[in-house]
């Protein structure tokens, strides 16, 4: 009798009925795909994210060309030309007399091209600043965002909804009415107004954990409100009433036997949270009050798409959306299919 | 003598009814006193009365005295009752795949009574585990100590159980059906452990069970409680041998 005939436990049998689960699985490799681009953005972008070239402003993708001169060649890249055209509207022209080719593994980097080459995979920005890279660098900031502000939100979540359903009673009134209080006001509006009361001297990185925190104190409520459901219910197990008749602290009770059983069901609400900070935090940057440039974030890199005339003459720059949505579809995706792995009807 | 445990006038009710009316009855030091009767009839609610753990909506009412060991328990702070709690008391559930925790070991579940109530080092707290493992007859302690709930065949678990409320050395136990949920011959086999560790642990104990071999096997006094009054009393030979009662005539025959 070996300890690994005992595997299907509920959550071992969850997680082969999410591996089972098509759309779940692909969503979780597009976050791994996500998450690893970001960590190795550093390695992945030819460019440091405050790279800059004002002469290739809003200059197009670059294409990467194999044939030359009707020969297959090494890949590499023309050089593009700012002109003008006859409407004085600034045009790129692609200058075939000039070659940049494309090396690899140079410097730390995966690939780029030797100045004064630029390389611009999905296009630049107004102050010739490559988009790639910036996406990969502003994917740290958004993806750590959401992450971030929900470990805050559930330790706050787990204290508060643990003590308020293990004691009940007047503890329970006060706490959930002060969740409540939490959930009444509109979060956005909370949110820019918290953001308010952030000094403006604050650097990037000050900035970064004011804004986790913002998300934190907005959304640690409605999962208070989560826990402390399931703590509800817990403390009439059985071994809850056994811990108290051995005189087992209160404390002890709550940490050991109420909360570790809660945290299965409430990774589904987790994912779904995350998708909602990572959006929240966008919303902050688009109005320029999240994460301040240079220092991109998928937020702050779609505000230059606020306006009507970038966007018809370089749409490339709409691409932080794409991102964006990409990120809180997967997590939704994700976190609906943990809910259904986890509900027991589901899987009969 | 002094008895360890004397409960005095306890009434219990949740709104306006009554659960347990005016019950009183002493356990002198080192006998085991039966509390039986049929389902509803306030056993439990006494049993978790003494430790003060009854559901929110139940209220002991005023007038009711617990003593025990000199301490009326329903004047105790809860800090101090805490304390008492499986330290001078344990309780021995009915089910102990649910009274234990699955997330747990065994071992696990055993050392928290100990760092609950005594300074042991991690080491002594170990050993006097696989002591007390190994005092309830568990073929192989060390296994048991590592093993999850689920792990054990239900024997195993009901000894598990026991030497979790063992463990802390309490002087009075309270077992709530403990066997009510094991096939015959385990019975046998615990109530069996239940005689030995009397004899050799010197245990008071107050045993709940609607089992009249089991209460005739192992108690030395009996009281017959229906609908949370006591309707007869007395050693466990007078009450099964010659029932006064029409309730007790009822168990003793449907018994025999």
């Amino acid at each position: 009798m070996g300890r690994k005939i005992n595997s299907n436990s509920r959550t071992s049998l969850a997680f082969a009925s999410f591996r089972r689960n098509r759309m779940g699985m692909i969503c979780l490799w597009g976050l791994v795909i996500l998450y690893a681009m970001a960590i190795f953005a550093d390695f992945v972008s030819p460019y440091s994210y405050k790279d800059e070239e004002r002469n290739f402003s809003y200059c197009p993708p670059t294409r990467i060309e194999f044939r030359d001169q009707g020969k297959w060649a090494a890949p590499f890249v023309y050089h593009y030309a700012l002109t003008f055209d006859a409407m004085h509207r600034r045009v790129y022209v692609v200058d075939r007399s000039q070659k940049y080719p494309l090396h690899f593994f140079k410097g730390g980097r995966l690939w780029g091209v030797d100045a004064p080459g630029r390389f611009y995979w999905w296009g630049a920005d107004a102050r010739g600043r490559d988009l790639f890279s910036r996406i990969w660098y502003g994917a740290r900031i958004s993806l750590s965002i959401g992450l971030l502000g929900v470990g805050i939100s559930f330790m706050l979540g787990l204290l508060i909804g643990g003590l308020a359903g293990f004691y009940g009673g007047w503890v329970d009134s006060v706490l959930m009415r002060i969740c409540e209080m939490f959930m009444m006001l509109p979060g956005f509006y909370l949110m820019l107004a918290l953001r308010a009361a952030v000094p403006e001297n604050f650097n990037s990185v000050q900035v970064y954990f004011s804004v986790v925190v913002i998300l934190a104190f907005i959304g640690w409520a409605s999962l208070a409100r989560i826990i402390r459901g399931m703590a509800l219910s817990l403390r009439e197990r059985d071994f809850v009433l056994a811990a108290k008749t051995m005189g087992v602290p209160d404390v002890v009770i709550i940490f050991k036997h109420i909360l570790p059983q809660t945290i299965s069901y409430s990774m589904a609400t987790l994912m779904l949270t995350v998708s909602s900070y990572i959006l929240a935090e966008a919303g902050l940057s688009v109005v320029g009050l999240g994460i301040q440039d240079p220092v991109p974030s998928w937020g702050n890199l779609l505000s230059d798409a606020m306006s009507i005339v970038p966007v018809l003459f370089a749409p490339w720059i709409l691409l932080p959306g794409l991102f964006i949505f990409i990120a809180v579809m997967c997590f939704n995706v994700v976190g609906d299919a943990l809910r259904d792995a986890f509900d027991p009807m589901f899987n009969e | 003598m002094i008895p360890l445990l004397s409960i005095n006038n306890l009434t219990v009710s949740v709104g306006p009814k009554v659960l347990v009316n005016d019950v009183s009855f002493d356990v002198p030091e080192a006998k085991i006193l039966a509390i039986a009767g049929g389902s509803g009839s306030g056993k439990t609610t006494i049993g978790l009365s003494i430790l003060r753990l009854l559901p929110s909506a139940l209220s002991i009412q005023g007038g009711s005295r617990i003593v025990f060991e000199g301490h009326d328990l329903l004047g105790l702070p809860e800090a101090d009752m805490r304390r008492c709690r499986g330290a001078r008391i344990g309780m021995v559930f009915q089910e102990p795949l649910s009274a234990f925790d699955p997330l747990f070991t065994i071992g696990q579940q055993l050392d928290e009574v100990l760092v609950a109530h005594t300074r042991l080092t991690k080491s002594g707290r170990y050993e006097k585990i696989l002591q007390t493992l190994n005092e309830v007859e568990l073929p192989d302690p060390k296994r048991a100590y590592v093993s999850f709930p689920h792990q054990l065949s239900g024997g195993m678990r009901q000894r598990a159980m026991i030497a979790q409320a063992m463990v802390g050395d309490p002087s009075l136990i309270i077992a709530d059906e403990p066997t009510s949920s094991l096939d015959v011959t385990l019975q046998v086999k615990i109530m069996e452990l239940f005689s030995k560790l009397r004899v050799k642990k010197n245990m008071t104990m107050v045993l709940i069970a609607h089992d009249l071999g089991m209460i005739s096997h192992l108690a030395d006094e009996v009281i017959i409680c229906r609908a949370g009054q006591i309707v007869e009393r007395g050693s466990v030979r007078q009450v099964i041998d010659s029932p006064q009662h029409e309730y007790t005539k009822a168990l003793v025959e449907a018994f025999q």
